[in-house]
């Protein structure tokens, strides 16, 4: 199915994004003096079609954006897919502050695929008085496949931010998606881990008819529960949640491929296991440092890329 | 002065509490690791502190997805609102993420209304048997103890903390045959985590199903091992 010019142009407003009834936000609630919640350049909308043209080629060819989201030139740099585009989101406005309000839509069309990413960590910055908030639609339509791979998040004294993330998937689709959050800023002055006051993810997966497959959702609030506890984090600093929903045969051998484990030398450890009402996977990594848990969240992409599409994920570029 | 006759003790409410959490009762007191066998053989817990700092954090984890799913279970049995028992029992197997965790809580769901099904003559507790059995709706055990609990008599406050017993007695006793401890030392950290209970309630009961939550990565990642690992005393 192509966009039609109709929809493109019905509404030229974004869509509002409002948390102020999730509970665990109440008492971040206050409007802040500086600048009103989701005005101009608080308020980024970036909506990203992608499809295959008449010869079979999968494409961007729909695109929204207001600031400060940017998505840059979709470009075919992967070297094992390079039929694929491969396209960075930016903020022009650098870290999420104090009351800003983003919505992500991406939509990957009829047998297209797609790689998404940042073109660099998503800074949370000191909030005092209200809270960052993001919505994210991610639907694939039938056989569709998108990598969504970005950098990791990193949460500052006092940051508040809260996420609702909607993939709407066809049981013939693939999408892998990866979230990755520090602890903080580790090496600023004396340390800024989990110093953060909130972070409220949550990720729910459903058909196209609506039906609901799983829903995951944590709130880390330092001040409730002891972050530092063997269960919680324990010494570990970086962690990554990553969402593979995919036909239960490709579920299955890729559960099979993918081991689970604690390094105590390397200080890294990894779990894997299915979704709910065979929706997928779902993977998880601790670590000290972003790099070794980039890598090892990179290399499960290359497990899912194999068995769905047969190719490997390339080596990371040496500057990411 | 109160009278003995005067008393505000539901006996017969209180008695079954007891019957429900005790280690005779089918579903009352069992041993599950959640991943402690797999915490032990890897070090991280190893005596009475390590072990006391594990269950507190299976302790939170239940508290805020299992125990809200039994409170809203409670409420709807005793609104007579069959849909919103399935919601609460839906939505909860939605929120379960390790593969062996939604097992265990069907099946222990399942005996318990199997067994609610004979000691309570009620419609409510006789159509979700029937749709557990069709497969129409999960049958955890939360929503299980939820019902039950109503059916018996017993209050929302006094359900969530046989929950939270059963939690935290299901941990200990399992850790009584996986990790250096006695017998002294699980008792002394059931009976210390007892006076927590109060604050987990407080909280869970302000929270709708789709509140729940839980942040405990590195035990999902036990779970995990333990879900793929060889080593295991405990389930399958």
């Amino acid at each position: 199915m192509e966009f039609k010019e109709s929809e493109k142009l019905k509404d030229t407003t974004i869509p509002e994004v409002d948390f102020s009834t999730a509970r665990e936000m109440q008492p971040y609630l206050k409007e802040p003096p500086q600048m009103y919640v989701g005005a101009p350049g608080k308020h980024g909308y970036l909506r990203l079609g992608f499809e295959l043209d008449r010869w079979g080629k999968s494409i961007l060819r729909d695109l929204d954006r207001r600031v400060p989201l940017i998505a840059q030139q979709e470009l075919y740099f992967d070297q094992e897919m390079p039929e694929m585009p491969c396209l960075y989101i930016l903020s022009s406005g650098g870290p999420n502050v104090d009351g800003d309000r983003y919505q992500q839509d991406i939509t990957v069309r009829k047998d297209a695929f797609a790689w998404v990413s940042t073109g660099a960590a998503t800074k949370l910055a000191e909030m005092r008085f209200n809270y960052s908030g993001m919505i994210q639609n991610i639907v694939l339509e039938e056989n569709a496949y998108l990598e969504f791979m970005p950098e990791p998040v990193i949460p500052c004294r006092h940051t508040r931010f809260i996420s609702d993330t909607r993939l709407n998937v066809h049981p013939t689709a693939t999408v892998f998606y990866s979230e990755i959050y520090m602890g903080g800023r580790k090496y600023y002055r004396d340390g800024e881990l989990f110093e953060f006051d909130i972070l409220s993810v949550c990720s729910h997966g459903e058909r196209p008819d609506g039906e609901q497959l799983f829903r995951e959702k944590f709130v880390i609030d330092p001040n409730v529960v002891p972050i530092r506890q063997l269960g919680v984090m324990g010494k570990f600093d970086v962690f990554a949640n990553v969402i593979v929903m995919t036909p239960k045969e490709h579920a299955d051998r890729i559960y099979a491929a993918t081991d689970a484990f604690i390094d105590r030398e390397k200080k890294i450890a990894v779990g894997i296991t299915h979704l709910p009402n065979d929706a997928g996977l779902l993977f998880k990594v601790l670590g000290m440092e972003p790099g070794p848990v980039k890598k090892l969240v990179r290399e499960f992409c290359s497990k899912v890329r194999m068995e769905v599409k047969g190719k490997p994920v390339p080596k990371e570029f040496p500057w990411r | 002065m109160s009278t003995p006759t005067e008393s505000t003790t539901n006996f017969a409410a209180i008695s079954r509490l007891l019957q429900f959490t005790d280690s005779t009762f089918p579903v009352g007191t069992f041993s599950f690791s959640n991943g402690l066998e797999t915490a032990g053989f890897e070090n991280m817990v190893k005596d009475a502190d390590t072990l006391r700092e594990f269950v507190w954090s299976q302790s939170l984890q239940a508290a805020y997805s299992d125990g809200v799913a039994a409170i809203h279970a409670h409420r709807a049995f005793l609104a007579g609102d069959y849909d919103g028992i399935v919601e609460a029992d839906r939505m909860l197997m939605l929120f379960k993420m390790n593969d062996e965790a939604r097992l265990m809580l069907k099946r222990m769901g399942k005996k318990f209304a199997e067994l609610a099904k004979r000691l309570f003559s009620n419609p409510l507790i006789d159509r979700w048997l029937e749709e557990i059995k069709a497969e129409k709706t999960p049958g955890s055990f939360p929503v299980a103890q939820g019902i039950s609990y109503a059916a018996a008599g017993v209050n929302e406050a006094d359900l969530f903390v046989a929950h939270q017993y059963g939690v935290v007695n299901m941990v200990l006793s399992a850790a009584l045959r996986c990790v250096k401890v006695s017998h002294y030392d699980t008792q002394k950290i059931l009976f210390d985590l007892s006076e927590r209970v109060e604050g987990l309630y407080k909280e869970a009961s302000q929270m709708e199903l789709k509140d729940m939550n839980a942040f405990f990565p590195e035990l999902d990642i036990l779970a995990s091992l333990h879900e793929k690992g060889a080593m295991r005393m405990f389930m399958n």
